[in-house]
């Protein structure tokens, strides 16, 4: 009984993570955005405009529900629940901290993928059930890209998973730190078992993992459909492409998922690449700073830091960058990123049998 | 708690997968097909089979079932038409074929379960008394690289050059014309 309570309050634990992260990632955006473009952002709304994104979704909460005439009512309300059920359920394998995850299987990043590609259903189900063109347009584009750009993300995990060798994302967490079981090597040479912090994290065990990084960044971008990658939202062409129907709460759930997403891919590349919940301080003689700060607390913290600043770099990319078209997207895609995606799994398959013995 | 969850996996695919066959609107019973799917996966992992559930949900939510529903946005309505009133009657020759497979199918289930039950195969009796069956918690992504790369090697490669092939077919397929 006591079990069935915890798996209760946890997805609702999570879903009030996810809500609240949306309301700050959303003013983040706009006070971002206001100081790229020299300006302000939101002022009015409390003290620095700090309620505005509240008065938002208050607002978004009371609209009515309204069905375009000619779409199909089921698919068109459907949508938004598979659009945000798919990005929810990802979260239930991440690690927040040691042992501290919803869900330890020995699946867990091949569950990531493929529970996030039903994300892609989801997408074209609101795109055909709006019955507008510009919706499904955005829908087409929008699955083109997100299924081109799987492969990429594809290619980047398993160069990871070649040197980590487990998709469970609890035991990729604990390779990494000062509680790790096996020795750890810093670029292959030195030992850091005992050390830990900054020296310990993947992408510094096997250094070209800091291009596997990158290349997941950039793909994750494109997955979540964020700018520079943005075609299937367009504004300027598509006025906002398979949303274009959707208003009140169920715009409210596709604009959740957005946002989920982008935390989602930006914690699952710092559990993977940037040490997950491992603090980046090393111990250096007798002041343990890596061993003074680690444990659950901390771990939570420093797994939150991490992923808030990639998804800061998220936002500044957005606000700097235009917008690609479609055909350099997909030459950036199959030409550049698919082909070093390839080196770098050539790479990590020669690290693994010659350098980590 | 767990026999309700199977049930209702159970009833969700077969209920699903009874409105797919039977929908007129073939979007709604695609993206149904999809719950057919997921449900599947689901009844995969009450056999303790994860790996392949997820493997169903990648494969065939991600790829096949996305790549329908463009061959089925992309087609001709006339021609969707046409195949749309063929299915109208009851009584005609694809009813007819499709009856009989499910006949057959059923057969064979029943006939195995009622084998089953009269006797156990031998190995199955040898492995249970050795102690030698999967336990929820066991890391079967290993077994399964393992078996892979030793007892099943072969059939292995022999799949992974036929999809090389198929790769290689389907960029031919693709790419432009040269111009002359």
């Amino acid at each position: 009984m006591s079990q069935l309570i915890v798996h209760i309050i946890i997805p609702i634990a999570i879903f009030g993570f996810i809500a609240l992260f949306t309301l700050f990632a959303v003013y983040a955006e706009r006070k971002i955005a206001g100081f790229v473009q020299d300006r302000l952002g939101p002022m009015e709304t409390g003290k620095y405009g700090l309620l505005q994104t509240i008065a938002d979704i208050l607002k978004l909460l009371q609209k009515e529900f309204i069905t375009p005439k000619a779409a199909d009512r089921i698919l068109f309300a459907v949508a938004p629940i598979i659009i945000f059920g798919a990005v929810y359920i990802g979260y239930s394998v991440i690690p927040w901290a040691p042992d501290w995850l919803p869900a330890n299987t020995h699946t867990g990043l091949f569950f990531i993928m493929a529970v996030v590609s039903i994300d892609a259903i989801g997408i074209l189900m609101a795109g055909w059930g709006s019955n507008n063109k510009y919706s499904l347009l955005g829908a087409i584009r929008a699955i083109a890209q997100m299924v081109s750009y799987e492969i990429p993300v594809g290619l980047s995990l398993i160069a990871a998973v070649m040197i980590t060798q487990t998709l469970n994302l609890n035991e990729i967490g604990y390779q990494q730190g000062i509680l790790s079981a096996d020795p750890i090597l810093f670029l292959g040479i030195w030992d850091v078992s005992h050390i830990g912090g900054i020296f310990a994290w993947h992408v510094f065990q096997a250094p070209h993992l800091i291009v596997v990084y990158l290349i997941f960044f950039i793909a994750s971008l494109a997955e979540c459909n964020r700018a520079p990658f943005d075609i299937p939202e367009a504004e300027s062409e598509l006025i906002g492409g398979f949303h274009t129907e959707y208003g009140g709460i169920r715009f409210a759930f596709i604009f959740l998922a957005e946002y989920a997403m982008m935390f989602l891919v930006a914690m699952l590349g710092v559990v993977i690449f940037l040490g997950g919940w491992n603090t980046p301080l090393p111990n250096i003689g007798v002041i343990r700073l890596a061993d003074w700060t680690t444990g659950i607390g901390w771990g939570i913290f420093w797994t939150l830091l991490k992923s808030l600043i990639v998804v800061g770099v998220q936002i500044w990319i957005r606000w700097t960058l235009p917008r690609f078209r479609a055909d350099q997207l997909m030459s950036l895609c199959w030409k550049v990123m698919i082909p070093l995606g390839f080196l770098c799994m050539a790479i990590s398959g020669l690290w693994r049998i010659l350098v980590m013995v | 708690m767990e026999e309700f969850i199977f049930y209702a996996f159970a009833a969700l695919a077969i209920g699903s997968a009874l409105l797919v066959v039977s929908l007129k609107n073939t979007a709604r019973a695609l993206f149904l097909f999809f719950v057919t799917l997921f449900s599947m996966a689901g009844l995969f992992i009450f056999a303790l089979a994860d790996f392949v559930a997820i493997t169903q949900i990648m494969v065939y939510v991600g790829g096949v079932l996305i790549l329908m529903l463009f061959a089925f946005m992309l087609s001709n309505k006339e021609l969707l038409k046409s195949l749309q009133q063929l299915s109208g009657r009851w009584i005609n020759l694809p009813n007819w074929q499709s009856l009989l497979l499910v006949l057959g199918f059923l057969a064979v289930i029943l006939w195995g379960i009622i084998e089953w039950q009269q006797q156990t195969p031998e190995w199955i009796v040898q492995n249970i008394k050795q102690g030698n069956i999967i336990q929820p918690n066991d890391n079967n992504v290993q077994q399964l690289g393992l078996r892979f790369m030793t007892q099943y090697v072969l059939p292995f490669e022999v799949i992974s050059v036929f999809l090389l092939m198929v790769l290689i077919g389907a960029a031919h397929l693709s790419r432009k014309e040269e111009q002359r």
